[in-house]
């Protein structure tokens, strides 16, 4: 310690700062960099997003100009801009998920890509790592960057959070008067329709139909007899808890399946693994079946299995990523489901393009437009190579047809 | 005969010897077994409890779960001696994963360069483990921040080769570490033996290693007897990040696909091991042997409490509570000598 002060007061003080300021600018640089690469979209990594965000900084400014210049022709045509009307006809379109490493979320901003590409309009990927506090800053920033002028420019697609993320957001969104559509979280007491009037909807996904519907492949599989692993995700998510509950209701209806264990590996693949392993140390064959809240852990239970040697364990997941499908087109996973993130991406953005173009009116939607659960599949091996090979057709986002998706929650 | 008794000055040592001589007469206290202490009683009390923990499967899947932590807790082991902290595993690793997926054979290009694909995972982690030493050293921001932003490059980068898909890796060699078995043993565990082995002749026989030691323990008295500090500082950071780099290889061996966040959790678990193993977060204390009795204690509990069917919502608690309780008693004894904790 002693000796520390010694060096300060040292004549080596002057290239103290120096390496201060160094650091400073090393810190900077790698703060930039991780900000960077958390805010890229999926394929062409970080260089988008930085230019995105300079090219959106840019138009801000040229709008500006281009309004203080011709105010007199642009008086005229502003008061009608305050309800739908975007006056350069130039949409913004923002997407924004949790990360861009879960193929489920790149999926998610390809989608959204395809439908701004098909009318034009221009894309800023946001994600947040899982971290609220970061998703409301973005919205913060981005919101305080748009100019009245272009408010009505701007479409969110926005995946909160958690449930309590969804209320600050479309508060926000509302006071800006920016197009938002938020998707699966907000709390159930939270509505569109009380009193957010740029807030389009809240498309969600019926997680008990996914743990009921993969369930039961699950046990018909097993002929309706045999011992089963339950794999869960972060216990406190809901996304865990509705798909605990189709499992339950399923597990009603065939008294034959018995539950051997119960566990939780919160959504992560290493820790299906580790789990898996110990649990086969524990049940051995006696294990028929494993039922898994997510596709992730289902893969890391396949791990397992397979240096143990146990290929007729039958394995259900959900969220249908690349390598479970490869896993059940090659008969090592039995199904899984997909709530077509793809499709979702564009989803919560045609949403919004049909209210802003005056092909929606948000006043006259009836509720169960503006809250509604969407179609999902159940995929296996009949059905993978049909659906691996469907591509994302923009025709479904025509006005006439954004709602094609929407179906009714099982009971 | 009479025995003339000393006289009372001998047995005081002089002030300016005392640190040094107290080093030297340092005898083997309870606290270097109270980690092997826990780590027996826990096996017993499993063994009594659950009749699956005592076979000779179980102890098979528990050192091949064990062994990517064990590796990564050799490396964090160096820097702990030195009284810095790593928290760069989770970044080194997400990219040296990624690197080795792309390298080797897979399933999104033709890439198969086999052995060559997987040293350059251990390359990755050498690089990564260089710029924490320098950053450190030259740029001098403290190791937990320098490792931080290191760490946030290593996601980044790794999120930049994912590039949206994931990537199986279909090389036998590789693949086979995870499944070829000799004794029972996962090849994964010899590897990691042998990774073990290695770390501790590095720290007991080289330099690099003893150093690292003196760092923790004096680095005035080693700047002032003209040890070039810095540079076996980044010697120190170098060697971890190669065992992150190896830690990273077996991860990808284990999962059987690149995945960034495949080390997600390890800079946790891999201090945690340490300390309870009764490294000391201040440096100058434990080893690398130590460490591995801590990793060993952490997987016989995750391992335990599921056999002994402890909810899924509880493991978690249980596990928090048994670090705390394991680090508490081995710095007990020595917690006056802590000095300042922060």
């Amino acid at each position: 310690m002693e000796h520390r002060i010694l060096h300060i007061q040292s004549p080596s003080r002057r290239r103290r700062v120096g390496y201060l300021r160094m650091s400073a600018f090393a810190l900077a640089t790698a703060l930039a960099v991780s900000a960077c690469a958390s805010t890229s979209s999926a394929g062409d990594a970080a260089s988008t997003a930085a230019a995105d965000t300079n090219s959106q900084a840019a138009d801000a400014g040229s709008t500006e100009a281009a309004a203080a210049s011709s105010d007199s022709s642009a008086a005229g045509s502003t008061s009608g801009a305050a309800t739908s009307a975007c006056a350069s006809g130039k949409y913004k379109t923002v997407v924004q998920v949790r990360d861009n490493v879960n193929p489920f979320y790149t999926s998610w901003l390809a989608g959204g890509k395809a439908f701004s590409d098909s009318v034009g309009a221009t894309q800023t990927d946001l994600t947040y790592d899982n971290d609220s506090s970061k998703q409301q800053q973005q919205i913060k920033q981005l919101l305080a960057s748009i100019s009245p002028d272009e408010a009505p420019c701007y479409i969110l697609n926005i995946l909160p959070n958690n449930d309590s993320d969804a209320a600050p957001v479309v508060k926000e969104a509302t006071d800006a008067g920016v197009l938002v559509v938020t998707q699966w979280n907000k709390p159930a007491d939270l509505h569109p329709w009380d009193g957010y009037d740029t807030w389009v909807a809240n498309v969600a996904f019926d997680g008990k139909w996914v743990g009921y519907t993969m369930a039961k492949t699950l046990f018909d599989a097993m002929g309706g007899t045999g011992n089963i692993i339950e794999l869960h995700g972060q216990l406190d998510s809901s996304a865990d808890k509705d798909r605990s509950e189709g499992l339950k209701k399923a597990l009603s209806e065939y008294p034959n399946i018995k539950v051997l264990d119960s566990q939780s590996g919160d959504f992560v693949r290493a820790e299906g693994l580790s789990i898996t392993k110990t649990l086969i140390t524990k049940y051995g064959n006696d294990i028929n079946g494993i039922w898994s809240s997510n596709d992730d852990m289902a893969l890391g239970a396949l791990q397992a299995l397979q240096t143990a040697g146990m290929n007729d364990v039958k394995i259900t997941g959900t969220d249908a990523v690349p390598e479970a499908l490869d896993a059940i087109k090659a008969g090592k996973m039995l199904a899984t489901t997909a709530s077509d993130p793809t499709w979702q991406g564009g989803e919560g953005l045609a949403l919004g393009y049909c209210v802003a173009t005056g092909a929606l009116n948000i006043a006259s939607m009836p509720h169960t437009q503006r809250e509604f659960y969407a179609k999902q599949f159940s995929i296996t091996k009949d059905n993978v190579d049909e659906f691996a090979a469907s591509k994302l057709d923009v025709g479904e986002y025509d006005c006439n047809k954004v709602f094609d998706r929407a179906t009714e929650p099982i009971g | 005969m009479t025995i003339i008794p000393e006289p009372d000055v001998v047995r005081t040592p002089a002030p300016t010897a005392g640190p040094r001589d107290h080093s030297r007469s340092r005898r083997w206290t309870f606290v270097d077994f109270a980690p092997l202490a826990a780590l027996v009683v826990l096996t017993i009390g499993f063994a009594i409890a659950n009749p699956r923990f005592r076979t000779l499967t179980n102890l098979h899947n528990i050192l091949d779960t064990a062994a990517v932590l064990a590796v990564v807790t050799v490396g964090t082991t160096f820097v702990l001696f030195m009284g810095a902290i790593d928290l760069s595993m989770e970044g080194i690793i997400g990219t040296g994963v990624m690197v080795g997926a792309i390298l080797v054979a897979n399933t999104r290009n033709d890439n198969n360069l086999g052995l060559a694909g997987m040293l350059a995972i251990l390359v990755v982690g050498v690089a990564f483990g260089t710029l924490n030493g320098v950053i450190l050293t030259k740029i001098r921001i403290p190791s937990l921040m320098a490792t931080l932003g290191v760490s946030a490059i290593g996601l980044g980068i790794g999120t930049m080769l994912f590039a949206g898909n994931p990537i199986s890796v279909t090389d036998p060699i590789l693949v086979g570490l995870a499944r070829t078995r000799w004794l029972g043993f996962t090849a994964v565990t010899y590897v990691a033996l042998g990774a073990v082995i290695a770390g501790w002749l590095i720290q007991k026989y080289t330099r690099v290693g003893r150093y690292a030691y003196a760092i923790g323990g004096a680095e005035d008295v080693l700047r002032l007897s003209g040890v070039h500090l810095s540079r076996y500082k980044i010697y120190v950071f170098a060697l971890a990040g190669l065992f992150y780099g190896l830690g990273a290889l077996l991860l990808l061996a284990q999962l059987g696909s690149g995945v960034v966040q495949a080390g997600s959790g390890l800079n946790f678990s891999s201090i945690a091991a340490a300390v309870v193993g009764g490294t000391l977060l201040s440096g100058g204390r434990g080893g690398v042997l130590q460490s591995t009795i801590g990793v060993l204690v952490l997987a016989v509990l995750g391992n335990g409490l599921v056999l002994v069917g402890v909810s899924s919502y509880v493991q978690n608690a249980v596990l928090g509570v048994a670090v705390v309780v394991a680090v508490a008693a081995t710095t007990w004894p020595i917690r006056r000598k802590l000095g300042v904790v922060k």
